[in-house]
């Protein structure tokens, strides 16, 4: 008898799993002064990012995205990660982030900078088919950044 | 909700575990569980019968075909050639020299676009589906931008079947030169009334192509009874092997069309200056084909008529009904479309789940199936989806399979909400 419970710990960690069902951070901001859109044409999925700047500093971000539990929480979670820090921090994490899907080696545990709760994501590394879901927030991140000077 | 023909009553039972013991592919694990394949619309598993030809081929008796004066050569054409006289007995094609070996079924579409769409001018119109396969429709793009001609829309129901008033409204003014369209739906598994179709396109002066590469696999295929001027199909989605595809074409369409592609075998004389075409259906298969492939072909015509159409299209329609059964009954599950006639092709969707994660989540219980858009992008569209999850059925699924999938279906459901 198979079990979806055993996923939990591989693929879809119950963060994830929350997070998709009812992300922190979905909606709307009314005066942003970035924005962001990544949409993945192979399944439709889609992500658009408000970002409120305060200097250098995020000071708000949202994000409103339909996606797989995946991009969902993949999306959420970034916005927790990078809200209050500033844009050359996220750009930073963004890179760590994408190294540790990608990367040529998986990031190990208690190395220094950790990711944090975005570790949740570390399994995609054997899932090549859905590495994209996680990154699309993030690349709608790099087109909101892309019109920032320095 | 009614299977396609023929009749289930006096069809053969087909003995499933004799012919999972013909796929050695069927015995492997995947995420140590055994594999439960639910994907053979995209492509099908391989009979030994298919792989010892074609390893056969390569080991006993292969060289260069057509122009060889050695025996090894002379041997394999033959065995090539042959191959036509089996897929215009599979279609039931008038003639072995209508039979177009191409690469897959899309070649095969984008060939008659390119030398059908040759013959037509700025004011005649190409009409398909509203439910086509990306290979049915980008190819006619093309052609609208190269040669100026009309591309028209068939829409279909709700239910997921052509709107045949729509259809025949889009005829009325006769400017329709062809008619493309899918013989099976490859997201909604509909079975198109392909006679009808074909009737009414020829009263308003076109003609018609069917886009096969579902429906070959699922009942017996006669392209006169149909009434097609046109008919394509693949290898790989029929347990042959994949670079292999057939056009089957009328000969006065065939002997009208210029050449696709140009180069070796399909020139009559070559000079500097000039060269003359073979004749049909070497004018369309220009340098060395995929022999093995071809061969492959043969083998997977051979083996699946061996066991014929009564026993796989009553196999399948049982399947089928058994999964639309099963399915119903997971909470919070909506099976799209519900078309009159449909094949072993079903798509679905879950409540608050996303179909990336119901088939990664499957894939992890050993069972492979398809999310996405299907290449249907406009389709999806249309039902105001962005992707389903699709099971597909074939000739060696297990009822059994349905319920490994269903019941797996309850817990990703479980897991999520």
């Amino acid at each position: 008898m198979t079990t979806i419970t055993a996923e939990r710990d591989a693929l879809y960690d119950r963060l994830i799993v929350e997070r998709a069902r009812a992300p922190l951070y979905a909606g709307r901001l009314d005066e942003p002064d970035l924005q962001g859109d990544g949409r993945n044409p192979l399944c439709g999925d889609k992500t658009h990012l408000d970002i409120a700047l305060n200097g250098h500093h995020i000071r708000d971000i949202r994000h409103q995205t339909r996606g797989c539990a995946i991009c969902t929480a993949a999306a959420d979670l970034m916005v927790e990660h990078v809200r209050g820090g500033t844009v050359a921090q996220a750009v930073e994490m963004s890179e760590r982030f994408r190294a540790m899907l990608v990367g040529p080696s998986p990031v190990v545990e208690g190395q220094s900078a950790p990711l944090g709760a975005l570790e949740v994501f570390a399994p995609l590394r054997s899932h090549k088919a859905r590495i994209r879901c996680a990154e699309l927030p993030w690349i709608a991140l790099k087109e909101a950044f892309s019109h920032v000077d320095g | 909700m009614s299977m396609h023909p023929p009749s289930t009553r006096a069809a053969p039972q087909l003995d499933v575990q004799a012919i999972r013991q013909q796929f050695p592919i069927l015995g492997e694990r995947v995420h140590d569980r055994p594999l439960v394949f639910l994907d053979s619309a995209a492509s099908a598993q391989k009979p030994n019968a298919v792989i010892d030809s074609m390893a056969n081929t390569m080991r006993h008796q292969y060289a260069n075909i057509h122009r060889g004066l050695h025996w090894m050569s002379e041997r394999t054409t033959e065995a090539y050639e042959g191959v036509r006289d089996l897929v215009a007995d599979f279609l039931n094609a008038p003639s072995r020299e209508e039979i177009v070996f191409t690469r897959n079924s899309t070649e095969a579409i984008n060939l008659v676009a390119h030398s059908f769409g040759a013959l037509l001018r700025p004011g005649q119109a190409v009409l398909v589906s509203q439910m086509e396969h990306h290979a049915n429709l980008v190819p006619w793009q093309m052609l609208r931008e190269r040669a100026g001609i009309e591309l028209r829309i068939a829409p279909i129901t709700d239910a997921g079947d052509l709107d045949m008033d729509a259809y025949s409204a889009l005829l009325a003014d006769g400017k329709v030169a062809l008619v493309a369209m899918t013989h099976m739906s490859n997201v909604l598994g509909t079975i198109t009334p392909a006679r009808q179709i074909a009737d009414l396109a020829h009263a308003a002066g076109a003609q018609v192509l069917f886009d096969g590469s579902q429906s070959v696999v699922h009942h017996k295929t006669d392209v006169q009874a149909l009434g097609a001027d046109f008919y394509t199909f693949t290898g790989h989605k029929l347990y042959g092997p994949t670079g292999i595809g057939v056009l089957w074409a009328r000969r006065d369409l065939l002997e009208r069309m210029p050449p696709f592609l140009g180069g070796g075998d399909m020139i009559s004389t070559v000079t500097f200056e000039h060269a003359t075409w073979a004749n049909i259906p070497h004018k369309f298969e220009a340098g060395t084909p995929a022999i093995v492939e071809t061969i492959g072909l043969g083998a997977a015509i051979e083996w699946v008529s061996k066991i014929g159409f009564d026993a796989i299209a009553a196999h399948e329609a049982d399947l089928t009904a058994h999964a639309l059964e099963r399915l119903v009954g997971v909470p919070g599950l909506n099976i799209v479309g519900s078309p009159r006639v449909r094949g072993g092709v079903g798509s679905f969707t879950m409540a608050d789940v996303h179909p990336h994660d119901i088939a990664t989540l499957l894939d992890r219980n050993g069972i492979a199936i398809r999310a996405g858009h299907h290449c249907a992008e406009p389709l999806m569209r249309r039902l105001g989806l962005s992707a389903t999850a699709r099971a597909s059925f074939g000739i060696y699924t297990q009822k059994e399979e349905i319920d490994v999938l269903a019941d797996t279906l309850v817990r990703i459901r479980d897991f999520f909400v």
